[in-house]
């Protein structure tokens, strides 16, 4: 021991000693600033830092999980719960959106036509096999105050008329029908017609403004409405658009090629009117 | 020999209600499908009405046959009884033939839907389009009536094999009497 109290180590020991001593009393007096022999030594050693710092990152990282799978498996599943639950709420908002807007274009009929009495929306609950003229089912009958021949419209535009009625079902006969026929015409009735089905029109879903008169001035897009003459329909609501004009075969009368605004193979929900101003009093006669 | 043995002994009560229910789970697919959608389609109740029929005594297929047939008339918005009449008719004629002259081939069975098929149609096109005298009325027969009536024949091939499967897997196989008469000649 004495040796080496003897020896320079220990003399290079205190030197270093004394050394490190000046230099903590130097940085006392420097008050908070880095002095430069730290500084530059600080600035070789931030890139090994930084790496020697991910590396530990990334081993706590995965000692964590391994410490902590069972905790973060179940807040996985809590999560995911979550997520799900959160979907469900979506789809449903997404569904009830859907169906309000469905609902407020049933309410702007109302708003347009305050003479109309009608029915709650109804759903299409299906087509008529093979029928080439689109005739449907809707879920509503009798007991929801819907009376045979009463007109059937979409938001868009007519749709046609009950022909058969049950207590909860009725069957609609679309206007793409020649069963049909519906007193129409522009919006000034300056054109005025008869529109019925046609077999070849209805193929192409279109149906026909006959009767027009041969100088007819319709032109393509024009809007064509009811004009509520025989009391069966109400007046001014859209019918359809003009698709073409031509001439019929016996050259007295031009007709019309009407495409109608509802597409009548995509109905989804429909209302009835079940009384609206100039309704004929007695409607028991087919239209 | 072998088939005759088959004839001796009927199939259980148990395997009897399952093929029936698996005919009845046949006949509500069919009816949605014929309910679903605004596109042409094949009366699929036509040969699935037929194909059981084949493999059933009279009364079974009469009463297919029936409700078939309303089903048929429900789908198609006619007035009820009109296919219920024309499939009764067609599901009895059909067992009886199976049960008398014919063997179970799908040749066979696509001629009778053939012309089971075509009756309907036809009829359907006469008394609710051709009658009205409405103009190109033509057009609904070639564009729709018999497009659905060939697609309809086409579909019987599935129903052949599966009401085909089902029978047989429920034990109630079926030997005309010519085949039986046969069998006895060939036995004496």
């Amino acid at each position: 021991m004495l040796n080496f109290l003897r020896s320079r180590k220990c003399k290079a020991v205190l030197w270093v000693l004394a050394l490190l001593t000046g230099l903590m009393l130097y940085a006392v007096f420097m008050e908070g600033y880095t002095i430069s022999v730290i500084g530059i030594m600080k600035t070789i050693s931030a890139p090994f830092q930084r790496a020697s710092n991910a590396i530990s990152q990334h081993v706590e990282y995965a000692l964590d999980i391994y410490r902590n799978a069972e905790n973060y498996d179940e807040e996985n599943r809590a999560l995911r719960e979550e997520i799900n639950a959160l979907h469900r709420e979506l789809a449903d908002y997404e569904a009830a959106k859907e169906e309000l807007e469905r609902l407020q274009a049933f309410i702007g009929i109302k708003e347009k036509h305050e003479d109309y009495s009608m029915t709650a929306p109804f759903d299409v609950t299906g087509y008529i096999t093979n029928d080439p003229f689109y005739g449907f089912t809707i879920d509503g009958g009798s007991e929801d105050n819907i009376s045979l021949y009463d007109p059937v419209v979409s938001d868009k535009g007519l749709v046609g008329v009950i022909t058969e009625l049950g207590t909860h079902t009725a069957t609609v006969t679309t206007i793409l029908s020649p069963e049909l026929s519906v007193s129409a015409g522009t919006r000034s009735s300056k054109e005025r017609g008869v529109l019925t089905g046609s077999v070849s029109l209805a193929m192409d879903g279109m149906c026909k403004l006959q009767y027009l008169d041969k100088n007819t001035s319709l032109k393509k897009d024009k809007v064509i409405l009811t004009t509520g003459e025989n009391g069966m329909f109400p007046a001014g609501y859209v019918i359809g658009y003009v698709k073409e004009v031509g001439m019929d075969d016996t050259g007295l009368t031009a007709y019309a090629a009407i495409e109608p605004a509802s597409d009548m193979k995509k109905l989804g929900m429909v209302v009835v009117i079940t009384d609206f101003s100039g309704k004929a009093e007695q409607n028991e006669t087919e239209p | 020999m072998k088939q005759n043995r088959k004839i001796q002994k009927p199939p259980s009560v148990a395997l009897q209600v399952v093929q029936w229910v698996l005919f009845f789970v046949l006949i509500a697919i069919c009816y949605f499908i014929e309910t679903s959608g605004s596109e042409r389609k094949p009366l699929l109740l036509i040969p699935v009405a037929l194909c059981i029929a084949s493999h059933t005594e009279e009364i079974s297929a009469m009463l297919t046959g029936m409700f078939c047939g309303l089903l048929l008339d429900s789908a198609c918005g006619k007035l009820p009884g009109f296919n219920a009449m024309i499939l009764v008719i067609s599901c009895v004629l059909v067992s009886l033939l199976y049960r008398y002259f014919l063997r179970q081939k799908l040749m066979n069975m696509l001629i009778l839907t053939a012309g089971c098929t075509f009756l309907e149609g036809y009829l359907n096109y006469l008394l609710y389009y051709a009658l009205w005298d409405y103009e190109e009325v033509e057009l609904i027969w070639e564009k729709i009536l018999f497009p659905s009536c060939l697609m309809t024949i086409i579909s019987t091939v599935i129903f052949y094999f599966l009401v085909k499967k089902i029978a047989e897997t429920c034990g109630s196989h079926r030997v005309n009497q010519l085949e039986k008469t046969m069998l006895d000649l060939w036995q004496d």
